[in-house]
């Protein structure tokens, strides 16, 4: 017997709300550009900010790099809340899985010395460069322009708290469930000359007035860091019997590469643009020839300690990667 | 290796949130926190904050998806059932326009101002409960712009809530009191926002609307509620320890936050004249009176309950509370007869209240409501009767700091309408309140930059000279506003419900067209 | 204790469904004092001392173990101050 399933037919009136029809034609519009596109207030506002009444208080000023249209600009992952705190919740379970096989069976401690070394000083201790990242994301996500760029700075802040977390787990775990790891850490991060450059990097990228340039810097940096310990030693771990290294990393190595989306995005989004392109593409290249010496140096110092551990080609690495990175952002001939 | 220390929850809560902090020693520490010195409040130690709920991202993470998981299944089954069907009437979702146009933008503007103090605050602690704080608004903006989005397939309305959030008359209200929270420093915005909105005056916003959506079959809306309302929990509590944490820390701190208490009572109390409305008028099935709610959420909860707790401190219960506490008898009831006069310029629609609902609002309100309201409803319907609808020919004054029409009485007299007025730099000021006035007075050089759409509509900043061009600028479409009888909404919920009850027909005609 | 001359609730509203019936009657069992009364789709809880949480009344009713974290998926608003929340008991009271 076949049931017959009657609902009645009722045509809807509009198939999304009006900003969105002006923009993408008359289509139903997704979850992610219903609850992003068009959202921040643009115009009419009240009151200049006490604490700065230069500039109104969403203003596209708040930065040199400009986007005519700044929802030109989409996060490739269409992340609005759900899905994005559905994927950080699978990212943190399966870090977690990983870190109760790696602890069932003993592997952390097995961990060839070098190796240990390496977590307890030079990848433990980043948890506070992730902590800055958490600073520099909420910053862009106050003064970046436009809920597309924003909410992306936005939850790139939420994870570098998780980062930092995951970090922190895998300090503990190292310690037997103990913190004394995250302790030393803490003062290595404060105080061993190695780690200096890259603490003084975060805390000059602070204070940069331009969100824009705090967020590209920290991607320089992440580009070195991220590159080298969660990739270039990666290899090396698979190959020197460091498995459960590479079990670890292959958790920050996925959220890099998931950040990279948006991240390569808004570059390509600042270069294209027809108005302020030029103008970006050259500040672009500013920034960098700017910045990327501080955070050169900044990495070179945890590329150190990684060859002072495991002799792995970490600061030829670096090196090779930054001279890469200045290519790329170079200015064009014109 | 020694026997290690296990790390109790609250170690393991400081290891992995406020332990990440490090002292900052290349640059000045009140260069990277510049903003926490300029509005006199003392904090000698930010390490004395405390988070009660201890979350560590992976939990937030864990709970939050579940979370949205049950709330998008509800609205994908309403949507997939042609749930709106259900709703006891159309014209119920006027407070869910107001809502969306209103009240969602508001939502927003948190989350970025949190995001402010998750980056400015000097405590770790603090820093890390406003970044969640952040994330959570975002949420809140979300979720309800994706709850409403089914209705605005099929209802006017909600299609250009952010185009009008910035424009409309009575949409400033709203947005100029966030964008004033938003413009203050730091501790007044966790005053303004932590504190006064989401914990003294929550209860009367969103139990309000959540309760009316579930007497009214919104069942996405009453979803969204709840799931919304218990993050609000732990905003409450961050509102909570907000003011605890600065009463603490300096007793010179006091009296910055009772002046703050005071304006941000009224300046909410003045927000919330539109709940009002809603709930004594809007809702074709009522749930409480707005004076109801004000004694259970307000008087009872608050006057009887936080206060006496504060009150160890030294605060005091906000100054011009006692106007409040008179005007319980009169706020709908004035506030629903302006809206009702200005309809035509509005994002929802209006009518006179059913004889039902009179007789309702006469046993809400037996001091008030046959005294001084009936007559002029009966004079509406005699209008009505005679085949018009009256509407106010012209544009009302506005209050220059709470925005809302002059339409409020003089304390005890519900007949003469309040005016005061303040001379500033040479120009004239008017308020609509004894609370209004005092606001301006303490910070008229920032009052005097209001964006007032009366004035702008004057000065010719709103789509040109006459009502259809300023109407055309607000994007209002036919049937998003005026009177509710005969209007394409009702028209069409009739034709759906005449062909569903007439067993299986052709396709229900399409709603207005 | 100090005297108040009048009492003064506390309370907190909890989503109604069948999950959190277990934590209603836990706290129910826990605060001899509390009242409890039944609205559209909540629950809302009173008391005019305290409101206690306790893990372990919860978990015997549930049947399964159960984190005091997880009391964020019920709870929908609450008056009062959260006092403690630790992974043995949420406690909401006035500090004053």
């Amino acid at each position: 017997m076949q049931y017959e399933l009657r609902t009645q037919v009722i045509e809807p009136r509009r198939k999304t709300f009006t900003n969105l029809t002006e923009r993408y034609g008359d289509r139903p519009a997704t979850r992610y550009e219903e609850g992003s596109v068009d959202v921040q207030a643009t115009a009419n506002f009240h009151y200049r900010p006490l604490w700065d009444p230069t500039h109104e208080i969403y203003d596209p000023e708040y930065s040199a790099l400009r986007l005519t249209d700044p929802y030109s600009f989409v996060d490739p992952r269409q992340f609005y809340y759900a899905p994005y705190v559905t994927s950080r919740a699978h990212l943190h379970e399966a870090f977690a899985s990983t870190l109760a096989y790696l602890e069932n069976r003993d592997l952390v401690e097995r961990l060839p010395q070098g190796w240990k070394d390496l977590v307890a000083q030079a990848v433990i201790p980043l948890r506070h460069y992730e902590s800055g990242g958490q600073l520099i994301g909420a910053y862009g996500c106050r003064f970046g322009y436009g809920t597309t760029i924003t909410q992306c700075l936005s939850y790139a802040s939420f994870d570098r708290v998780g980062n930092a977390q995951l970090l922190s787990r895998l300090g503990i775990s190292l310690d037997g469930g103990s913190d004394g790891i995250l302790v030393s850490a803490k003062q290595a991060w404060m105080a061993d000359a190695d780690l200096q450059p890259l603490r003084k990097y975060v805390e000059l990228l602070l204070v940069e007035s331009d969100w824009a340039a705090q967020h590209v810097g920290l991607d320089l940096a992440d580009q070195l860091i991220y590159g080298l310990l969660y990739t270039h030693l990666d290899e090396t771990a698979l190959l020197g019997g460091a498995g459960a290294y590479s079990l670890v990393a292959q958790h920050l190595s996925g959220w890099f590469t998931d950040n990279r989306r948006w991240v390569d995005a808004l570059y390509a989004a600042w270069g294209r643009d027809p108005e302020h392109g030029a103008a970006n593409k050259a500040e672009l290249s500013a920034l960098v020839a700017r910045l990327l010496p501080g955070a050169l140096e900044g990495a070179l110092g945890v590329a150190r300690i990684a060859d002072r551990c495991l002799d792995a080609g970490a600061v030829a690495f670096v090196e090779t990667r930054a001279r890469a990175l200045a290519a790329a952002f170079a200015p064009e001939e014109s | 290796m020694a026997a290690p220390r296990k790390l109790s929850m609250k170690q393991r809560y400081a290891a992995l949130t406020r332990d990440l902090d490090w002292d900052l020693s290349y640059v000045d520490e009140d260069t990277a926190y510049p903003y926490t010195s300029f509005e006199g409040i003392k904090i000698h130690d930010w390490s004395k904050w405390e988070d009660p709920f201890r979350l560590t991202i992976d939990a937030y993470m864990k709970y939050q998806a579940e979370k949205d998981k049950r709330l998008y299944a509800v609205l994908d089954s309403f949507a997939q059932g042609q749930g709106h069907l259900q709703l006891t009437d159309p014209s119920y979702l006027n407070a869910m326009k107001l809502f969306l146009q209103g009240v969602t933008p508001l939502e927003y503007q948190a989350h970025r101002n949190f995001a402010y103090l998750a980056r400015f605050l000097n405590g770790p602690g603090p820093r890390f409960a406003a970044l969640c704080q952040s994330q959570d608004e975002l949420r809140h903006a979300q979720t309800e712009i994706h709850t409403l989005s089914n209705y605005n397939k099929y209802y006017q309305g909600f299609h250009s809530w952010n185009h009008q959030h910035d424009r409309v008359w009575y949409l400033s209200v709203p947005k100029s009191y966030f964008d004033d929270a938003v413009t203050a420093g730091p501790f007044e915005f966790l005053i303004a926002i932590g504190f006064s909105f989401e914990y003294l005056l929550t209860n009367l916003l969103f139990v309000p609307f959540m309760s009316g959506a579930s007497f009214n079959g919104d069942l996405p809306t009453m979803t969204f509620g709840f799931s919304a309302q218990s993050d609000e929990s732990r905003h409450m509590t961050l509102g909570l320890e907000a003011i605890k944490f600065m009463l603490e820390q300096d007793p010179d701190n006091v009296p910055i936050v009772q002046a703050w208490i005071d304006k941000w009572f009224w300046r909410g109390y003045r927000l919330l004249a539109l709940v009002s409305q809603m709930l004594d008028y809007m809702l074709p099935r009522k749930v409480m009176s707005w004076k109801e709610a004000f004694e259970l959420y307000f008087e009872e909860q608050m006057l009887g309950g936080l206060f006496p707790d504060l009150a160890y401190y030294g605060i005091t219960p906000p100054r011009h509370v006692e106007h409040a506490i008179a005007e319980k008898e009169v706020l709908s009831h004035q506030v629903y007869w302006t809206l009702y006069q200005f309809s035509f310029a509005a994002g929802f629609t209006t009518t006179v209240p059913s004889e039902d609902a009179q007789k309702w609002l006469a046993e809400q309100y037996p001091q008030t409501f046959e005294k001084l309201y009936k007559p002029l409803w009966d004079k509406a319907s005699a209008v009505v009767d005679n085949g018009g609808r009256y509407f106010y020919q012209g544009l009302p004054q506005l209050c220059q700091v709470c925005q809302v029409p002059m339409l409020f009485t003089e304390p005890g007299d519900p007949t003469t309408i309040c005016q005061r007025h303040t001379e500033f730099e040479g120009e004239r000021y008017d308020f609509c309140s004894d609370g209004c006035q005092w606001i301006f007075e303490r910070e008229p050089e920032k009052y005097v930059q209001a964006w007032l759409p009366v004035h702008q509509i004057y000065q010719g900043n709103c789509g040109g000279p006459t009502v259809p061009d300023v109407l055309a600028w607000y994007k209002l479409q036919p049937g998003d506003n005026g009177e509710i009888a005969g209007n394409v909404e009702q028209t069409a919920w009739e034709a759906w419900h005449a062909t569903s009850s007439a067993e299986e027909q052709a396709p229900a005609p399409v709603a207005g067209n | 204790m100090t005297q108040s001359t009048r009492a003064r609730q506390v309370g907190v509203d909890i989503q109604e469904t069948e999950e959190n019936r277990a934590v209603v009657e836990a706290i129910e069992a826990d605060n001899a004092d509390c009242a409890v009364r039944h609205m559209p789709g909540l629950v809302r809880i009173t008391s005019p001392t305290r409101i206690v949480v306790n893990r372990e009344s919860v978990e015997q009713r549930l049947g399964r173990e159960w984190e005091t974290h997880e009391f964020q998926l019920a709870i929908v608003s609450y008056f009062g101050h959260i006092a403690e929340w630790d992974d043995d008991q949420i406690l909401i009271q006035w500090d004053h």
